[in-house]
């Protein structure tokens, strides 16, 4: 029988060499394009999903590591793209190029899986290896704290 | 995979015009390459397309390219405004390469500059036409109807007609030669708060970008470049890469010998990236170098010091400049110098080709859709018509993806394979293959009188320039690259503009903000330094500096310069700077590019010479602003890159070979080096400027200012804390 994993919710059969990193399964096998490819080297953040919950680097993490596993990739995240950090994202118009959010999203996402009223310190120490070229940090940090607080309300 | 991204069917689609609808073309100036100053200005008719569909769905076309920095919200959206169209109801779509979109060659911050005018009498054409619709079924005279959000309306009796219901009718009415525009008072998005008009797509997960692309039978392929320009491939073993499982072909690619064409390399094509990016590392290959193994920058860099600390080659002088330095009361010099930079934009260089006997189409991130016709045209010795190129999406591209060497190897690799390629660079080629910023060198000597006025200022640069590309002959920077010295706003009488030799040993490219860094760092920078000097204040030493400018064509430029300049001094609380910590310090900049006017106040803490970045007021003045939260996001992006390259960022070259790799050794600006950032906005009628680029030159000089005034410490290096690598 062929090992497998949970992607969003679905069953995918592991039909590659398990040496390949999740990254490249999820991009080029299964053709889910949202999770993006940076660095490489777990540098950049670009490919983070949710390995069980927890944000991982996809880039670096082999297929046969993450067997039987949930995986949560970023159109995964969210039934309706309705996710807090999501409605927050938008709501601070925070992407410029946008290739790097997704990544940045589902770091934050894990983040705020943790510590669902973090500081702007933690915030920025959770978020330092998602790197944005076109600079939108400023946003990504108020975008968080947005998400946190509209969380705790309704909590 | 069956659920390929883009098919033939949709391309149809999206650039064929169905029936039934309007379909406005309208005549644009331009010519791309004359806007990069690479062949001179030529008047070709083009055209550009607004789509209504019956149902009223609107489409409006963006020719320029998007890479983050919204154009295709911004341009889009004014043609809306003067359309009377409702926003909710318009959807965007990149247009392909076609010379009906106008010059789509996106760099030099020109977007809006050229297209602007264009784009909002193809709003107001259509606007007209639906008006004239109207009033035809009314059988009223088109005076009796107005446009509003997506219906026309009937003054005498209110009645309403849909855009949708008037496509049809509109689309065989006149298109009219001449429509008035909008007045400022009467836009409803231009200078509004946009979002962009793609951002739902991006949070989850679902904008298409140029790495995404994908086709029935894609092959995926990697590749490793000769680490040296003007290298060759000596030899290659591929026996290793050939065992790899899902490789299916090795393709050797030679140095094409033109303007953005490949710097020679081999390539992998597999299954997957994976796959052909494993391969390549087996790979076993011997190069040619060259002559340019000799290039290290470290040397270099104390060459072109050398070259600018002694006489050069006169670019223009005005007055005297030696009679001045003769008359001085105060005297100062200082040497300025930068390093190489690497775009790197967060996706590495990408396109999908698929080369056929018939046919070839490209779907590729890129700035410039017609190079790529061009270059591919010269390799498969087609017409450059004959290459259909789809302009995606580009995750970042800051001027790299303007040069399209990336996607010739993808043809070349897919002409040798017979099916479509897609070809990504790892982020290693990407950094170590590039088009770098200059690296340079700048002396400036200054004379001063009593009361402080510059009364001389000669100005030696000396810097691997961007023609090269085009002559790799040169062995210095031609004038024209120093024309920003010559006609700097600042009041200087006599005047001399040197350019010190710097032959290219790599390629140097267009990125951000191009010249200007090195420029606005020089003059804003050695400004600050001539204020200490001659006992004033920073401030008023600078606005002196302005107002000395006799130039009568400069008089309103130096207005503005100095109001962003005021503006950031008050919002930063500079005339109360004495009351901040010990430690703590702020500085000025200023700087004019792009035609916009930029300035910079940044307030930093500089412990044991740590620097740490608390605050920055930057204003703008780039005339009539399109979208207000999208240029807020341009300046706050702007003192990101700034800060990089300030700070920490160069690319370093060892026997010609790049030695930086990737983030570890490229340290790229991170989220908890952010300061606050406040952008203020000059609310201005006045034509649109530049907005992407000019941004970034001001931060560089402030800093060095701030740190200056905190400890006393001057930067003249950039960056100040390379790493070392």
């Amino acid at each position: 029988m062929k090992q497998s994993m949970i992607i969003n919710g679905t069953k995918h059969e592991i039909n590659v060499d398990g040496d390949m990193p999740l990254l490249w399964f999820l991009r080029d096998e299964l053709e889910f394009t949202g999770t993006k490819f940076g660095c490489g080297m777990g540098l950049c953040g670009a490919c983070t999903v949710h390995v069980n919950g927890q944000a991982i680097r996809s880039c670096i993490t082999t297929v046969s590591s993450v067997i039987n596993k949930k995986i949560t990739t970023i159109e995964g995240l969210s039934q309706n793209g309705d996710h807090a950090l999501q409605k927050a994202w938008l709501n601070n118009n925070v992407p410029q190029c946008g290739y790097c959010q997704a990544g940045q999203i589902m770091n934050a996402a894990s983040l705020l899986a943790v510590n669902p009223a973090p500081t702007k310190k933690e915030i920025e120490t959770s978020m330092q290896g998602n790197i944005c070229r076109c600079g939108t940090y400023q946003r990504i940090t108020k975008a968080i704290a947005e998400a946190a607080d509209t969380l705790s309300k309704e909590a | 995979m069956s659920n390929s991204n883009v098919s033939r069917r949709n391309f149809l689609k999206i650039a064929g015009v169905t029936a039934g609808g309007l379909c406005i073309s309208i005549s644009l100036p331009g010519n791309a390459l004359a806007e990069k100053g690479i062949v001179e200005n030529s008047s070709i008719e083009l055209n550009a397309f607004i789509h209504l569909d019956d149902n009223g769905d609107t489409t409006i076309y963006c020719g320029r390219c998007e890479m983050g920095q919204g154009i295709s919200t911004a341009l889009p959206s004014a043609v809306a405004d003067e359309m009377d169209a409702d926003w909710q109801r318009v959807s965007v779509q990149q247009g392909d390469a076609d010379e009906k979109f106008g010059p789509q060659s996106t760099g030099g911050s020109k977007s809006i500059r050229v297209m602007y005018k264009p784009m909002r009498e193809a709003g107001a054409k259509a606007r007209a036409m639906l008006i004239a619709a109207a009033a035809k079924v009314w059988k009223t005279s088109t005076d009796n109807c107005y446009a509003q959000s997506h219906f026309v309306i009937n003054k005498l009796n209110q009645q309403k007609l849909g855009f949708g219901e008037l496509a049809s009718i509109a689309n065989n009415m006149p298109i009219p030669d001449k429509v008035p525009l909008k007045k400022q008072s009467e836009f409803k998005y231009i200078g509004k708060k946009l979002a962009r008009h793609d951002q739902d797509e991006v949070v989850i997960g679902k904008r298409i970008y140029g790495v995404d692309t994908k086709l029935p039978g894609l092959k995926y392929a990697a590749i490793i470049h000769c680490p040296v320009l003007g290298g060759s491939l000596k030899s290659v073993d591929k026996t290793e890469a050939l065992k790899v499982k899902g490789v299916t072909n090795i393709v050797e690619i030679p140095r094409f010998d033109v303007p953005f064409g490949s710097i020679g390399g081999v390539a992998v094509v597999a299954d997957n990236t994976w796959t052909a990016q494993q391969a390549v590392k087996k790979l076993k290959v011997e190069w040619n170098l060259g002559e340019n193994s000799v290039y290290n920058t470290k040397e270099y860099k104390q060459q072109l010091v050398a070259n600018v600390e002694k006489p050069a080659t006169l670019a223009k002088e005005r007055g005297n400049v030696n009679r001045a330095f003769k008359k001085a009361k105060h005297k100062l010099k200082a040497t300025y110098t930068g390093g190489h930079l690497s775009h790197s934009p967060m996706e590495p260089n990408a396109s999908v080709v698929w080369v056929q006997k018939d046919s070839c189409e490209v779907w590729a991130s890129t700035q410039s859709p017609v190079d790529i016709q061009k270059v591919l045209g010269q390799y498969l010795k087609r017409e450059p018509k004959d290459i259909v190129v789809h302009v995606a999406m580009a995750g970042g591209a800051f001027g790299r993806k303007f040069m399209c060497d990336y996607v010739h190897e993808a043809a070349v690799i897919s002409e040798k394979s017979g099916v479509p390629i897609q070809l990504i660079w790892s982020r290693e080629e990407d950094m170590r293959t590039g088009y770098y910023h200059s690296i340079n060198a700048q002396h400036i000597e200054a004379s001063m009188d009593e009361q402080g006025n510059v009364t001389g200022w000669l100005h030696r640069a000396a810097f691997p320039s961007i023609p090269t590309l085009f002559d790799p002959s040169l062995v210095r920077a031609p004038k024209g690259t120093l024309n920003a010295v010559v006609n700097h706003l600042f009041g200087v009488k006599n005047l001399r503009a040197e350019s010190g030799d710097a032959k290219a040993h790599t390629r140097i490219g267009w990125y951000r903000a191009v010249n200007s860094i090195f420029y606005g760092f020089a003059f804003s920078t050695f400004a600050d330094e001539l204020a200490y000097k001659a006992g004033k204040d920073p401030l008023s030493f600078v606005n002196q500096l302005f107002d000395n400018n006799q130039k009568k064509k400069q008089k309103k430029d130096v207005k503005r310069a100095k109001s962003v300049l005021a503006l950031v001094a008050e919002k930063a609380n500079w005339h109360n700077r004495e009351n901040l910590p010990e430690g703590q310090g702020i500085g000025l900049a200023v700087h004019y590019s792009f035609k916009s006017f930029v300035a910079m106040a940044v307030h930093v803490e500089v412990k044991n010479d740590d620097i740490k970045v608390l605050n920055v007021d930057c204003a703008i003045d780039c005339g009539q602003i399109l979208n207000i939260d999208g240029a807020t996001a341009q300046m706050e992006g702007a003192v990101v890159m700034g800060m990089s390259l300030a700070l920490n960022t160069e690319i370093t070259f060892r026997d010609g070979a790049v030695v930086n790799s990737n983030f570890h050794n490229y340290p790229v600006m991170r989220i908890s080096d952010m300061p606050n950032v406040r952008v203020h906005i000059t609310d201005s009628s006045k034509s649109p400027t530049g907005l992407g680029e000019p941004g970034v030159a001001p931060f560089a000089p402030a800093l060095s200012n701030a740190v200056f005034a905190a400890s006393g410490k001057r930067y003249r290096d950039l960056p100040f804390k390379p790493m070392a690598v």
